[in-house]
């Protein structure tokens, strides 16, 4: 009885020290987060102008606009698009990289630093600067092209309804700094034993990488592709400064599309706040996934 | 040194031939060539015209009433701030969910990881009406505030997870000691977290270097402005004459330099913040 009643006493201080100190961030969820997320779900039942002098309900209008906006569609497919293409590089590029940075050469640190800068640049920046290197008359690529006498290949990059979003997925090459760095963590992991035992057994350069360091790092990959997946829902900038969402809405992804239904005057943001919240399940639904991968993991 | 290159020697992970080693210094020689094209490009373009004058000019003349130094004034401000919250809500909150047991812990835990999904242009259209009516429209808080929020998530899962890495019988020989857990939390563990404390500080920073989203939406005021809305700021106010396209392109470089130095100077940090905060079982 007397052990119960101890007992309890702890779980009561527990508690009380537990959300004392979830206090900050609880009060700057609910304050942000919740109200944010009240705000979205009302406003996508009603139709709102952002001044608010206009309001009135309009029950599941917006929705079934959404639905039926191919251009909304548009956006979240590039949204994948994008993010398949950071993926792609990550998991060939960047795993190439990191295992050759991972042995013995000259100059590694400098190599290590030159892949990781890119990614810590203002993604504003970088696309400012590759947006001047694609252009036409005057950009690098096109002037490189044309200086090894391949001038016919020389192209519209970002004005080309059909080229443009390939230009916008090339800039993923440069975005390999994060793979890198999960791989090179995991790689030292990787048990010396496995690697010496197929050497032994006559493994080339080719198997070892391909067959026994592709496998063994199944967790980092997972963890890349679901990090990526949900950091093409960030991505803004790249687009918004490289090619505006054109031509036609042939590059917009939900970032730009959001942020240009709210710039228009007299938009319906109602309007907007349906599509954040389709966009914030379809997020949810990846984070659950990847919380429940994470959590198997963890079992096995 | 000596014996950092007899470590390096040790972490071949297998042994590769004389040829296979020429290749793979092959594709990092390509990969280095490709590197160089955007930086070549940035750099040619920023001597267009004046040469190194176009960098003067644009240190020493105003922008639409803003002297440049300003932009990065505000930057730091923005990102020290920012950096200086986050560290404390995640310190406190990392603590709580990996060292106490209240009720609700794992449920708020969970709620805080899918949290991970959010993401700056779902949240601008409620952020903007809540600055509106706060009245933090074009102030640092806004911003300040904003960035903070996105990285919570994360820096949760960074705190729990070093603070998991910590001994719980610290806290239980303190608790027989009758120190209180606020104690436990600023006198044993605050200090051990220091490592992961400086890594959230830096990545926080290092970010809020790089967002843009945030001061696009909620600053309208050149005064304000980052580095980065600089940029956009910069295009309309410059021109495109070729002469001014050099001064543009001048800026960039002179705006990519803090993100550079920060690099430089705590990568140690940053790699082992990202690599910490990896969602692990």
């Amino acid at each position: 009885m007397v052990k119960k009643k101890r007992k309890l006493s702890i779980d009561k201080r527990n508690n009380k020290a537990g959300y004392l100190f979830l206090l900050p961030l609880i009060v700057i969820f609910i304050g942000l987060l919740g109200y944010s997320f009240y705000f979205l779900i009302t406003n996508s039942f009603r139709d709102v102008t952002i001044t608010f002098r206009r309001s009135e309900f309009t029950g599941l209008l917006n929705y079934k606009t959404i639905f039926a906006d191919k251009s909304f569609w548009r956006s979240l497919l590039n949204t994948f698009i994008l993010s398949f293409a950071n993926i792609f590089c990550g998991l060939t590029f960047g795993f190439i990289i990191s295992i050759i940075l991972n042995f013995k050469i000259k100059g590694k640190r400098f190599f290590h630093a030159l892949f990781f800068i890119p990614s810590m640049l203002p993604i504003a920046l970088m696309a400012t600067v590759f947006g001047s290197m694609l252009e036409y008359k005057n950009g690098i690529v096109n002037q490189l092209l044309r200086g090894v006498g391949l001038g016919q290949l020389a192209q519209r990059w970002l004005a080309d309804p059909r080229l443009a979003m390939w230009a916008v997925c090339s800039v993923s090459i440069f975005m390999i700094g994060i793979p890198i760095m999960y791989y090179t963590a995991d790689l030292t992991t990787i048990s010396r034993s496995i690697m010496e035992a197929a050497t032994i057994d006559g493994a080339g350069m080719k198997d070892q990488i391909m067959l026994i360091i592709f496998p063994v790092l199944k967790n980092t990959h997972k963890t890349i592709i679901l990090s990526m997946l949900l950091g093409g829902f960030r991505e803004m900038e790249r687009v918004f400064l490289m090619t505006d969402g054109g031509p036609g809405g042939s590059t917009e992804i939900v970032g730009t599309y959001i942020y240009r239904a709210t710039r228009s005057a007299g938009s319906n943001i109602g309007l907007v706040c349906a599509a954040a919240v389709i966009i914030l399940i379809v997020a949810f639904v990846i984070s659950f996934i990847q919380l429940k991968m994470t959590a198997k993991n963890g079992q096995v | 040194m000596k014996k950092r290159k007899e470590k390096e020697l040790e972490q071949d992970l297998f042994s590769i031939s004389k040829a296979n080693r020429r290749v793979m210094v092959g594709f990092l020689i390509i990969m280095l060539a490709l590197w160089c094209i955007p930086i070549y490009s940035l750099l040619k373009d920023s001597l267009k015209v004046h040469g190194i004058e176009n960098y003067w000019y644009v240190l020493t003349n105003q922008v639409n009433g803003v002297p440049f130094y300003q932009y990065f004034i505000n930057s730091i401000i923005n990102a020290v701030c920012a950096s200086a919250l986050l560290v404390l809500i995640c310190s406190f909150a990392g603590f709580a969910f990996s060292k106490i047991e209240f009720a609700g812990r794992k449920l708020i835990y969970n709620f805080v990881l899918m949290c991970l999904a959010i993401s700056g242009p779902i949240l601008i259209i409620p952020l903007f009406y809540i600055f509106k009516t706060a009245h933090l429209y074009n102030t640092h808080m806004a911003i300040i505030l904003s960035e903070c929020l996105i990285t919570i998530p994360f820096g949760v899962l960074m705190m729990k997870n070093f603070f998991d890495g910590l001994p719980m019988e610290l806290m239980e020989s303190a608790n027989v000691d009758g120190a209180s857990i606020q104690r436990c939390f600023f006198n044993i563990y605050l200090p051990l977290a220091k490592p992961a404390i400086i890594n959230l500080a830096v990545l926080q920073i290092m970010w809020s270097f790089q967002d843009f989203l945030f001061p696009l939406m909620f600053l309208t005021k050149d005064s304000a402005y980052t580095t980065t809305v600089a940029v956009n700021a910069f295009k309309g106010a410059y021109g495109m004459t070729p002469q001014n396209l050099g001064r543009y392109n001048a800026a960039l470089v002179l705006i990519s330099i803090p993100s550079i130095l920060i690099f430089v100077f705590a990568q140690k940090f940053i790699v082992n913040g990202i690599t910490s905060g990896a969602v692990k079982e």
